[in-house]
C-alpha cells in the first residue's frame, strides 16, 4: 500500500452529545467511503467492534480509516464522559479537526459544550454541523442561529444533515476535506507518535492507539515510551480500515494502532510518548503528558465469605487494561481487609466495580465515595483519602476540598431550579448566560465531593430531564469540612466514616443512624446508635434490647428438632460481623452504605 | 461385681387423632381420620409387643398419651392400650400415667372411666379461657367447656390435673391474658402450661402470616405476658420448674422431665419418637404408614440419629437450662458464662449457673452465648 501523501490526511472527531447520531453518523460515513462491504454493514459498526476478531484481537475501533476521493480521512472516537475528560483531550490532540455534531431538535448540551471548548483550545477546525434534521420536532433555523452565535460564524455555514436518512453526509465530507487542515510533521526528523488509547487484548497485549506528528513508526521496531522510559520490542503496526490491517510503516500525519509487546498498559499510558529506542529516539516527548489523577476513592471489600486475595487478584489483572485505576490495601475493623481505590470519576468508579462483580465473579462492598482532600498544618500538607485518616478536630490549621467549575445548559424556566441546586450544593455562580433566548449556560465553582453523589440525578429530576452537566477540575478551595463517625454500641464503625462539610454532618448523621436503627436486629442489649464529630454526638437512634428468644415448647420427645432449630441459629450468627458487641448482618452494611449512593451514569 | 440398674424409662404413646385441625398446630395430628381408630388401636398393641423385648430390664416410670386428642377414642380402646403396655413393659407401680384431653371430647362419665382405666393425670388443652383468643387459634370449645370439663375431671377423681394454656394469639392483650391466667387458677389444677404461641411455617397460621394477613405475635408483648405469668402464677403458690412449666410442689410432671433430663424413652405410635443411650430415633409419621409397617410385624422406625459428643453436649445444656435445674459452671468455657451473669440472664447458685426470668426468654442466645 502506497502512503498516501500528507496534504491529503485529514483527522478529525465528532464532538456530540450522547443520543445526539453520533454512532449513525459513523455508520453513513462507513457506507460512503465503502469502508465496509455493504453485505458486512450493520447499525452502530464501530460500537460493536469489541468483538473477538478472526486474528484473535479483541479492538474497538478508537480511530477508523476512511478513504475518499484520493483522501486518507481518520476519524478517531472520544469518550462521551466528564470523567474522562483528559483522555477526550488527548484523543482532541490527535487531530486537526472536529465535527461539532448536535441534535436540530434539541440544541447544544453541555457536554458538547466542553469538548467544543476543549477542540478550540487545542486549535481544533470546527466543522459544525445539525443532525436530525428529519425529525419533525427539528428547529435547524434557530438551532443554526445558536451555533452561528456560539461559533461567531454565519448561519448559513452550519452544515444539515440526517445521519438516518443520509441527507447531506456528502456535504459533510466534503467540509471536512476542505475545513481541516492536513497533519504537518516532517518524516526525517526522530519518531513522536502520541498514545490517545490503549487497552490491553489477553492474546497479543497491550495495544496502543497512536498518532505519527513525526518521523516514523516501522511496523517492526524497537520502541521507547518517553513518560515511563519503557523500551520494548514492537510487533505489528496498523491501521483500522475499520477491521486491523498492518501496514510496513505509519508516517507523519497517520494514525493507526501498535502492538506494543508490553504487557501492562501502564506502560503505555493515554498521552505518552512513542519513539524509537536508541540513537534514533528524540530528545523530548509531546506535550501535554499527565499521571491520570484519582478524582474519587472508595473503599472495596470482599462480601460475606468473599476472599480477599480473589480481589487482589482481580484487581491486579483489571489494572492491566485499566492505567487509571489505582488501589492501596486498607484494613476495616467492620469489613475486614480490603482495598481502598481510586477513580477518575463515578462512572469510572461504577465500571470497574462492576466488571470486578461481572468479570471476575466477585461479590463486593464498596464504601460510600469520598474526594481527596488536603489537611493542612503549618507548612505541612497530608493528604486525605479515607476518612479513617481525617485527623481529629483541632489538631490541623484547615482542610481544603477540590472544587470543579461546573457547566450547565438548561431551558430558561428551569433555570430557577438549577440555581437553586447548585446554591444548596455549596456553589458559586461564576456566571449565567444565555445561548439563546430559551437556553442558558450557567456556570458554578462546585466542590467534586457535592457533584459525586447525586447531584446529577436531582439536577435532572429538577429540570425534568432538560438540564446537561459538565465540569472540569478547578484546584483546592479552604473547606470547613469534618468527619462524621457513626458509633454502635460506644464503638466506631470504620465503614461508615465520612467526610462532610459540616452544614451536612447532621443530614449524614441523621439518615445513616435512622438507617441503621432498621437494619440492625435487636440485640442482648440496647444498642445506641451514634453519629459524631469528633467527641460531639449530632444524632441518635436505639435499637431496643430483644426480650424473647425462646422455644416455648419443648416435648414429645422431638429433641432432634429444637436442637437443629439452635444449629441454624448458630450458623445464622456466624455469618454476623461483630462490631464490639454488636452483630450486624453483612447485608445491613451494603444497605446502609446505599444511603450516600445515588449518583448515576450518564 | 455390682450391678448398675438401667436408668427408669418413660413411655410415649401417639394417636393422631382429632375432631378438627387448630390453625397454629404442626403436630402429627388429623381431623377425619376416625376410620382408621380401631386399626391404629390395635396397631399400638401390636408395636408395644415388637418394642418391649429391647427394654427388658427397664423399669417405666411413666406413661404419657398425647396427640392429637387421645380422647377421641373409645375408654375401652385406651383401656386396653395401658393393659397391654402394662402386660409388655415393666411399668412400675407407682408410675406416673397422663392422657391429654380436650374440653369438648369428655365427660364426667368418660374421666371417670379412664381414670379407673389407670390414667391417673389428666392434661387438658384449654389453650385460653378469652373467647375471642379461642377463636383466633381456631379451638372449638368455649371457655365454659374447659370451666365443665375441669369440675367433671374432679367430680370423677381426678387429683392431678393439668391445664395448658396459649398466649400470644393474634388480638389477645396483657390484661385478658391476665383474665385467662386468673380464671385457670381459680379452678386450682395442680400444674399449669402456658406456650408462647409459636408460628409454624407449615400450618395454615404459618402461611397466613407469611402471606400478611395475619399478624405474626409481638414478642416484646409475649414477653410481657411470660412475665405476668410468671408473677401471677408464682403469687397462687405455682413452682416455675420449666420455661413453660408450673406446678404445685411434688406435682412437676414426670414423663416431661424424662425428656428434658435426657432420660431414656420410648414411643409408640406415629411420628412417636424415642431415646437411648444417646441415639434418638422415630416412627414413620403417615398413619397409614405406620399401620401397614407395623401390620406386617415389623417395628415402624422411620429414622435415626447417633448423638455426636458436641450434638449431646448441646442438648444438655439447653435442656438443663430448661428445667431451671442450670448447668454446672465447669461445661462451660472460661468466662462465657461473664456477660450473661453481668447482664442478669444468669445467676450463679451453688456452682451451677442458672437461668434468671429474664434468661429463660432469652434462652437461645444462652445457650448459643454459652456453648459456641
Amino acid at each position: 500500500m502506497s502512503p498516501v501523501d500528507v496534504s491529503h490526511i485529514r483527522n478529525f472527531c465528532i464532538v456530540a452529545h450522547i443520543d445526539h447520531g453520533k454512532s449513525t453518523l459513523a455508520d453513513r460515513l462507513l457506507e460512503l467511503t465503502h469502508a465496509v462491504a455493504d453485505r458486512d454493514m450493520r447499525a452502530q459498526y464501530l460500537d460493536r467492534m469489541d468483538l473477538e476478531r478472526e486474528r484473535g484481537i479483541t479492538i474497538k475501533a478508537q480511530a477508523v480509516r476512511l478513504l475518499h476521493d484520493g483522501y486518507e480521512l481518520n476519524l478517531i472516537d472520544t469518550p462521551g464522559h466528564v470523567d474522562f475528560t483528559y483522555e477526550v483531550s488527548r484523543s482532541l490532540a490527535a487531530c486537526e479537526g472536529a465535527v461539532l455534531l448536535v441534535d436540530a431538535a434539541q440544541g447544544l448540551e453541555a457536554q458538547t459544550l466542553a469538548n467544543f471548548h476543549l477542540a478550540r483550545d487545542a486549535g481544533l477546525a470546527i466543522v459544525p454541523a445539525l443532525n436530525k434534521i428529519d425529525l419533525p420536532a427539528a428547529d435547524p433555523d434557530q438551532r443554526a442561529k445558536e451555533l452561528a452565535d456560539l461559533l461567531d460564524r454565519d448561519a448559513d455555514d452550519i452544515l444539515r444533515v440526517s445521519a438516518k436518512t443520509g441527507e447531506g453526509v456528502e456535504e459533510l465530507l466534503r467540509a471536512v476535506v476542505e475545513q481541516v487542515p492536513p497533519p504537518t510533521g516532517e518524516r526525517a526528523t526522530p519518531l513522536r507518535a502520541l498514545v490517545f488509547d490503549s487497552m490491553f487484548d489477553p492474546y497479543r497485549g497491550v495495544i496502543t492507539y497512536v498518532r505519527v506528528k513525526e518521523g516514523e513508526l516501522p511496523s517492526r521496531s524497537r520502541i521507547r515510551l518517553m513518560a515511563t522510559a519503557t523500551e520494548s520490542e514492537a510487533e505489528e503496526a496498523g491501521v483500522m480500515a475499520p477491521e486491523p490491517l498492518p501496514v510496513d510503516v505509519l508516517g507523519p500525519g497517520e494514525v493507526g494502532y501498535l502492538v506494543t509487546g508490553l504487557k501492562d498498559v501502564h506502560q503505555a499510558k493515554v498521552g505518552d510518548t512513542i519513539t524509537l529506542a536508541g540513537k534514533q529516539a528524540a530528545s523530548e516527548p509531546l506535550p501535554g503528558y499527565r499521571e491520570p489523577r484519582p478524582m474519587v476513592w472508595s473503599g472495596l471489600f470482599p462480601n460475606e465469605g468473599g476472599d480477599y486475595s480473589e480481589l487482589r487478584d482481580a484487581l491486579d489483572r483489571l489494572k492491566l487494561s485499566d492505567s487509571s485505576l489505582s488501589y492501596e490495601p486498607e484494613t476495616s475493623q467492620a469489613l475486614g481487609f480490603g482495598f481502598r481505590a481510586g477513580f477518575l470519576g463515578l462512572l469510572h468508579m461504577d465500571i470497574v466495580k462492576e466488571r470486578l462483580e461481572r468479570e471476575f465473579d466477585l461479590e463486593l462492598i464498596a464504601t460510600a465515595p469520598n474526594v481527596e482532600f488536603h489537611v493542612i498544618r503549618g507548612d505541612e500538607v497530608s493528604i486525605v483519602h479515607n476518612p479513617a485518616e481525617m485527623p481529629v478536630p483541632g489538631t490541623y490549621d484547615r482542610v481544603e476540598e477540590p472544587v470543579v467549575f461546573a457547566t450547565v445548559i438548561t431551558p430558561k424556566e428551569h433555570l430557577g431550579a438549577v440555581l437553586d441546586l447548585c446554591q444548596s450544593r455549596r456553589g458559586e455562580l461564576v456566571e449565567t448566560t444565555f445561548l439563546t433566548p430559551e437556553r442558558a449556560e450557567v456556570h458554578y465553582v462546585l466542590p467534586l465531593a457535592e457533584i459525586v453523589f447525586d447531584f446529577f440525578d436531582h439536577l435532572k429530576s429538577n429540570t425534568r430531564g432538560y438540564a446537561s452537566l459538565d465540569y472540569e477540575p478547578w484546584g483546592y478551595q479552604e473547606s470547613d469540612v469534618v468527619r462524621v463517625d457513626v458509633l454502635l454500641h460506644g464503638e466506631p464503625v470504620d465503614a461508615f466514616s465520612t467526610i462532610v462539610h459540616r452544614s451536612k454532618a447532621y443530614a449524614y448523621g441523621k439518615r445513616m443512624t435512622e438507617r441503621l436503627r432498621e437494619l440492625i436486629p435487636r440485640q442482648m442489649f440496647d444498642v445506641a446508635i451514634q453519629a459524631a464529630i469528633g467527641s460531639k454526638i449530632i444524632a441518635r437512634e436505639t435499637v431496643k434490647a430483644k426480650r424473647k428468644d425462646v422455644l416455648a415448647k419443648c416435648y414429645g420427645g422431638d429433641i432432634t428438632r429444637k436442637r437443629k432449630l439452635l444449629e441454624e441459629q448458630k450458623k445464622g450468627k456466624a455469618r454476623l460481623r461483630k462490631v464490639g458487641r454488636v452483630d450486624v448482618p453483612q447485608d445491613a452494611f451494603i444497605a446502609a452504605l446505599r444511603v450516600g449512593e445515588g449518583a448515576k451514569k450518564k | 461385681m455390682t450391678a448398675v440398674l438401667p436408668e427408669p424409662a418413660g413411655l410415649y404413646v401417639h394417636l393422631p387423632f382429632c375432631l378438627t385441625r387448630c390453625g397454629y398446630c404442626d403436630f402429627n395430628a388429623y381431623a377425619g381420620l376416625d376410620h382408621l381408630a380401631s386399626r391404629y388401636v390395635a396397631a399400638l398393641l401390636r408395636e408395644a409387643e415388637l418394642a418391649a423385648p429391647a427394654w427388658e430390664g427397664v423399669e417405666v416410670a411413666s406413661v404419657f398419651l398425647g396427640g392429637g386428642t387421645p380422647t377421641t377414642l373409645e375408654v375401652a380402646d385406651l383401656k386396653a392400650l395401658l393393659a397391654r403396655v402394662r402386660a409388655v413393659f415393666e411399668v412400675a407401680p407407682d408410675a406416673e400415667v397422663t392422657t391429654e384431653a380436650n374440653p369438648d371430647t369428655v365427660d364426667e362419665q368418660k374421666l371417670a372411666g379412664l381414670r379407673e382405666a389407670g390414667y391417673a393425670r389428666l392434661s387438658m388443652g384449654a389453650q385460653s379461657f378469652d373467647r375471642s383468643v379461642l377463636a383466633a387459634l381456631e379451638r372449638v370449645h368455649q371457655p365454659e367447656s374447659v370451666v365443665g370439663a375441669f369440675r367433671a375431671a374432679r367430680a370423677a377423681g381426678y387429683d392431678n390435673v393439668n391445664i395448658d394454656l396459649i398466649y400470644g394469639a393474634n388480638g389477645e392483650t396483657a390484661a385478658s391474658w391476665e383474665r385467662t391466667l386468673r380464671e385457670a387458677i381459680a379452678l386450682a389444677p395442680e400444674h399449669v402450661s402456658a406456650y408462647a404461641l409459636t408460628i409454624e411455617p407449615a400450618t395454615p397460621l404459618g402461611r397466613q402470616v407469611s402471606r400478611g394477613d395475619t399478624p405474626a405475635p409481638d414478642p416484646d408483648l409475649q414477653a410481657e405476658m411470660f412475665e405476668t405469668a410468671c408473677r401471677v402464677l408464682g403469687e397462687a403458690g405455682y413452682g416455675h420448674y420449666e420455661v413453660s412449666n408450673w406446678a404445685r410442689p411434688g406435682y412437676e410432671c414426670r414423663h416431661n422431665l424424662g425428656y428434658w433430663e435426657r432420660r431414656p424413652y420410648v414411643g409408640l405410635g406415629a411420628g412417636a419418637h424415642g431415646y437411648r443411650d444417646g441415639r434418638r430415633w422415630w416412627n414413620v409419621r403417615p398413619p397409614e404408614e405406620y399401620l401397614s409397617i407395623v401390620e406386617r410385624g415389623e417395628l415402624p422406625v422411620g429414622g435415626s440419629e447417633e448423638l455426636e459428643p458436641a450434638d449431646a453436649y448441646l442438648e444438655e445444656v439447653f435442656l438443663r437450662l430448661r428445667i431451671l435445674q442450670g448447668i454446672p459452671s465447669s461445661w462451660v468455657e472460661d468466662g462465657r458464662e461473664e456477660p450473661f451473669l453481668e447482664s442478669g440472664l444468669l445467676v450463679r447458685d451453688h456452682g451451677r449457673l442458672v437461668p434468671t426470668e429474664r434468661g429463660m426468654l432469652l434462652l437461645n442466645e444462652l445457650v448459643l452465648g454459652l456453648t459456641c
